[in-house]
């Protein structure tokens, strides 16, 4: 069953706008926080296990409370910058319902004490940079921003920014570099932006969820929002769901919800009755499921962790029987050695060659050994660079590969692909 | 050579006061370069920012060329850039982009004779429930068939 | 201080050193490319990678600082692993090109290679194609396929020189460094970018394609370039010197500027030059007044007829004679202390003079290393005029009432732009008698009354050089070139009639390099 805690007024075409969203209490938490004190709100929040939604997980009230007590300017960054393949919540969120990010954001920075924030929303959004600029304007101009906010002597500015197509901004430091006006290459760590961050100073970067979920559990008590969701992943979580299922789209869920119920039930069930194969289930950078597993798999941090993949961005990929996996692992593939930021040696090199790796099946180049180096390139890439980028672009391989492994075998061996046959031997270049 | 208008000029002076550093004001001011220069950014244009910015044409320059949002060479009126990760692929993106560049005689990559199309395959951009999808300059367009596509391209004037 | 082991050894360093510091110190191996003491930590070739006691995951020594009681280790099975294919992903896309590569012989890729790999490649594919033989700017050439994007010399227009000629432009392996159109890499700092390169990607177009450097030796030296007095290296064989590089020191730090590492060319202009067909020349040699200075690489060289001149001029230049001395500061403070310890109880005080090109930009100074005034040793110049209780004269009026007036000329004559107005003003006298490393064509102008004798360069000879700061530096001869020629110090003790030992080199015939002649001209 489908919690409709973030997305409760979604479907309200003025809930984007003030009027609209003050309409269905918006902005009243806002006014709720700032009879706490800072440190009770991070308490709050810490106490409800809410944990980045981004991808990492990382717990965000321990994220907040790394900050250095040194009366350094601090900043706060939105994550906006939704690149993981697949991944389009971050997007509606903030097309229907750019307030409620708003609201949540100053709720964090009165927090965390931090006069200045962006939201940083990746290039392409360009709709969605509209609507949030938009409804920052409101915010100033109704007196939720700016000096002195609701006479509580609180001062925030906010600002976006608009990135220009790096898959590697999503990534917090990335993204720091390029707010900074550089490449959007990641930085060394330590120090952690939480403590150097943006123009060095003391950083928190959160996922457009995680801020507009903060809202909620500042509205409701931790305790409430715990009553969702899971003992270790508490709280709700927005999937995007995409391929062979009848109904693809947002879904927002509580954690530890079966997979196979998503799929059978909010999703309406596989498209044309076709048999599932498999599902990627948080971003293309999770390991492959293949449908035994997806039959046990439930959406929390904890048990996909245990079959070996994550939850990620909460981004699901389902997958039926007339997918041919060598073709997918090639389009992944490309997609990470397109990315890679060039930084790093063994993934600016890595990347390339393990996309030249699947490429050569389909040139009829590769010998079955191949599939050996590809997997071990994939494992030497691993845990060896600045970011996760690199990891990105291994756990795939490592992921397809060996659960798929006859259709890489047969695919060498003939010269087309086992699941589409000869016709379709060689299409995509 | 290339220069800004008048008003891209003080767009440009405005964004340098806007950010922390003037540097974050390289990306909104190539976005405008872009804007105003056929849908790309020349080295000229990068000159004529490196000047009114006052930062070094190799840090602007390496800005440029790290995004792919922004255009190494001129662009079509239309920039059709078409989606061929995961989900788009799998609903049939990679197959639409063969027809789209057979149908109007076009080149990946490269502005039809007509200058009016550029056709380009790009990563995810966020809207996979509603594959196969594509953007055309600013603007989505979702829930594509070849045939709905192909006739929308036609369609534009 | 901070105690940790490095590889077993119990080893204490400062507070906030890094892993890779701490490694340096003990002197134990650490595979790096990106890494430079000079400049910011990148830490993207992750070579240096360590495995750290009770961390599961290894870490790059670049970037992480050693805290108390750490156990480091780059000998672990995986950490070795790690280093052998951090190597792997270097060498997949790069070309190979060690025959006719100029790094061949001092490159990082190659040493790692040998120690770690040693094995075909496993990368079956195409390379990436990249551009070759990019013309980065007056003095330096950039193959982008042999690169592997360290980002030393990014770092270095950023950090160093701050020009910001230099950036990494496109991502992932299309990245290739490069300039941007009609900003070339010209800065007066820019060959140190060829230094620090760790491969063949950068090299200096004045020493590419010249000499494998296993063919060359290095001797520490002082740059003669300006008053800064920079610690260098001297790279040189049988045939001449081939270039400077700098070597790390207070007064320099890791760097030198560009105009410094000319000051080869001295040495092996003076060949060039002494040795040209001009018939003034064979005019000036008929009356013996020119000594033909050939490289002693040339076989039959020998200095008796430069002693021969100067004991004919010590016959002519007896107290009745009215004499003039210039010094210039290129000259070691050994030099001035014999000659004018000679000079004075000899001659009249009064008639000395102090040449320097520029007295009013003595003190510019560019921040970084480049001073204004373009002599090594004017402090050490001073400095003895004062113990011999001698004020020089900077005005140069008039030589005419000077039967000979012997000019102690600049070694390194490029910088001195006034060479030739003064060449004009000596000439007045009625003999002059050059000392010098070189000919230049505003000096060949002088005349039927010039004595040509050929000085030692600073290649030649040990002495002291006393920079801007008064710092006194010692340096020590590179190797005996020129044979005919004699440093200061040596022509005193023979116009004093002293017995001097001078260097002779007894090899008759020595490998001859048809690129020698072309030296400096290139």
């Amino acid at each position: 069953m489908e919690i409709k805690l973030l997305t409760e007024h979604y479907q309200d075409d003025q809930y984007r706008t003030l009027p609209g969203y003050k309409a269905k209490g918006g902005y009243e938490t806002l006014s709720k926080a700032f009879k706490m004190k800072p440190e009770e709100i991070v308490n709050e929040v810490k106490a409800s296990g809410l944990r980045g939604r981004g991808g990492a997980g990382f717990p965000t009230g321990m994220k907040w409370s790394f900050l250095p007590n040194n009366g350094e300017t601090r900043y706060l960054l939105c994550n906006a910058d939704e690149g993981e393949p697949c991944t389009f919540k971050d997007r509606m969120m903030m097309e229907r319902a750019p307030h409620q990010l708003i609201e949540g954001m100053i709720i964090s920075a009165f927090a965390i004490n931090s006069p200045k924030s962006y939201i940083y929303i990746r290039g392409e959004y360009v709709y969605a940079a509209k609507v949030v600029k938009k409804a920052i304007d409101e915010a100033y101009e109704a007196g939720f921003l700016g000096k002195n906010i609701m006479g509580t002597g609180f001062t925030h500015d906010m600002d976006i920014y608009l990135g220009a197509g790096a898959y590697i901004c999503g990534e917090e430091t990335g993204m720091i570099s390029s707010l900074e006006g550089l490449k959007g290459q990641p930085k060394l760590k330590p120090p952690f932006p939480a403590v150097q961050g943006y123009l060095k100073k003391p950083t928190i970067v959160n996922n457009v969820e995680t801020l507009a979920a903060v809202k909620y559990i500042i509205r409701d008590g931790a305790a409430a929002y715990k009553k969702y969701g899971s003992e270790k992943s508490p709280g709700t979580k927005l999937f995007s769901v995409a391929g062979d299922v009848n109904k693809p789209g947002n879904y927002e869920l509580p954690l530890g919800y079966k997979m196979i119920d998503l799929i059978n039930n909010e999703c309406g069930g596989m498209k044309n009755g076709k048999k599932l194969k498999a599902v990627i289930p948080g971003g293309t950078s999770a390991p492959i499921l293949n449908a035994a597993e997806v039959e046990k798999a439930t959406l929390d941090y904890e048990c996909l962790a245990q079959m070996g993949t994550m939850l990620g961005s909460g981004s699901i990929v389902i997958m039926d029987e007339t997918r041919c996996m060598v073709d997918m692992l090639k389009v992944i593939s490309h997609f990470y050695h397109h990315e890679s930021c060039g930084q790093c040696t063994p993934c600016r090199e890595g990347t390339g060659w393990l996309s030249k790796l699947v490429n050569g099946i389909f040139e009829g180049k590769a010998q079955l050994k191949d599939i050996d180096l590809l997997c071990e390139v994939a494992n030497k890439m691993k845990g060896k660079t600045i970011c996760a980028l690199s990891d990105a672009a291994a756990l795939p391989v490592l992921g397809i590969v060996p659960k798929f492994r006859d259709e890489f075998e047969f695919y060498i061996r003939e010269g087309y692909s086992k699941i589409k046959g000869k016709s379709h031997g060689q299409m995509h270049h | 050579m290339f220069e800004l208008s008048a008003e891209g000029k003080e767009f440009v002076k405005s964004e340098l006061k806007r950010y922390e550093t003037i540097e974050s004001a390289i990306i909104p001011s190539l976005y405008r370069v872009q804007k105003e220069n056929d849908g790309w950014v020349s080295d000229e244009a990068i000159a004529h920012l490196s000047q009114l910015m006052n930062i070094p044409e190799a840090r602007i320059n390496e800005v440029f060329h790290f995004y792919t949002m922004f255009n190494k060479k001129p662009v079509g009126k239309y920039h059709v850039q078409v989606c061929c990760n995961v989900a788009c692929a799998m609903a049939g993106t990679r197959e639409m982009t063969d027809e789209f560049l057979r149908h109007f005689e076009a080149e990946e990559g490269e502005m039809t004779r007509d200058k009016k199309f550029t056709f380009t395959r790009v990563e995810c951009l966020g809207a996979c429930d509603k594959a196969p999808m594509m953007q055309i300059n600013d603007d989505y367009y979702e829930d594509l068939t070849t045939d709905s596509a192909v006739k929308l391209l036609k369609d534009l004037k | 201080m901070v105690k940790c082991t490095i590889n077993g050894q119990p080893v204490e360093v400062p507070p906030g050193t890094s892993i890779i510091e701490a490694f340096k110190m003990v002197e134990q191996d650490i595979a790096h490319y990106c890494w430079h003491p000079g400049l910011s930590v990148a830490g993207v070739c992750r070579l240096c990678m360590v495995e750290i006691q009770g961390n599961p995951r290894l870490q790059i020594a670049c970037n992480t600082a050693v805290l108390e009681g750490m156990v480091i280790s780059n000998q672990s099975e995986l950490v070795k692993d790690a280093v052998k294919w951090g190597l792997d992903f270097h060498l997949i896309n790069h070309p190979l090109d060690c025959p006719i590569c100029d790094q061949a012989g001092e490159c990082g890729l190659q040493d790692q290679y040998m120690k770690f790999g040693r094995y075909d490649s496993e990368m079956g594919q195409e390379k990436v194609k990249k551009n070759k033989v990019v013309d980065l700017g007056e003095k330096i050439v950039l193959d982008s396929e042999r690169c592997i994007l360290c980002s030393r010399c990014v770092r270095f227009t950023e950090e160093v020189s701050k020009t910001n000629e230099l950036g990494i432009f496109n991502r992932g392996d299309h990245s290739e460094i490069g300039t941007f159109d009609g900003r070339p890499l010209n800065n007066p700092y820019a060959v140190n970018t060829v230094d620090i390169c760790p491969v063949g990607a950068l090299t200096s177009k004045d020493f590419r394609f010249r000499q494998r450097v296993w063919f060359l030796s290095d001797k520490p030296s002082i740059c003669t370039g300006c008053s800064t007095g920079c610690s260098v290296d001297v790279y040189h064989n049988k045939e001449g010197l081939w270039r400077v590089k700098p070597r790390h020191s207070e007064v320099n730090g890791y760097w030198m500027c560009d105009h410094g590492r000319e000051i080869y060319k001295s040495t092996n202009v003076t060949v060039t030059e002494f040795v040209g067909e001009r018939d003034h020349k064979k005019a000036l040699k008929k009356q013996n007044r020119l000594i033909e200075a050939k490289f002693v690489s040339k076989g039959q060289s020998d200095y008796r007829p430069t002693v021969e001149m100067l004991q004919e001029l010590k016959a002519k230049i007896d107290k009745t004679k009215k004499l003039a001395l210039v010094l210039t500061g290129q000259y070691t403070v050994e030099e001035y202390d014999t000659l004018l310890t000679y000079w004075v109880s000899h001659f009249c005080k009064d008639s000395i003079y102090h040449w320097q090109n520029h007295p009013e930009k003595a003190d510019e100074f560019d921040g970084l290393l480049i001073r204004g005034d373009k002599n090594p040793n004017t402090q050490g110049l001073k400095k003895v005029l004062l113990k011999h209780n001698v004020t020089a004269k900077k005005e140069f009026s008039d030589f005419s009432s000077f039967d000979y007036v012997i000019v102690a000329s600049p070694e390194n004559q490029w910088v001195y732009d006034d060479i030739h107005q003064k060449a004009l003003s000596f000439n007045k006298a009625q003999n002059v008698v050059w000392l010098s490393a070189g000919l230049l064509p505003e000096v060949e102008n002088m005349g039927h009354n010039s004595y040509f004798i050929p000085v030692k360069t600073f290649a030649e000879k040990s002495g002291t050089f006393i920079n801007f700061e008064g710092r006194e530096q010692r340096f020590e001869k590179v190797d005996l070139f020129v044979e005919q020629a004699l440093s200061l110090s040596e022509m005193a003790r023979i116009l004093d009639g002293q017995p001097v030992h001078l260097d002779s080199v007894n090899e008759v015939a020595r490998v001859q390099n048809e690129f020698v002649h072309l030296r400096g001209q290139l």
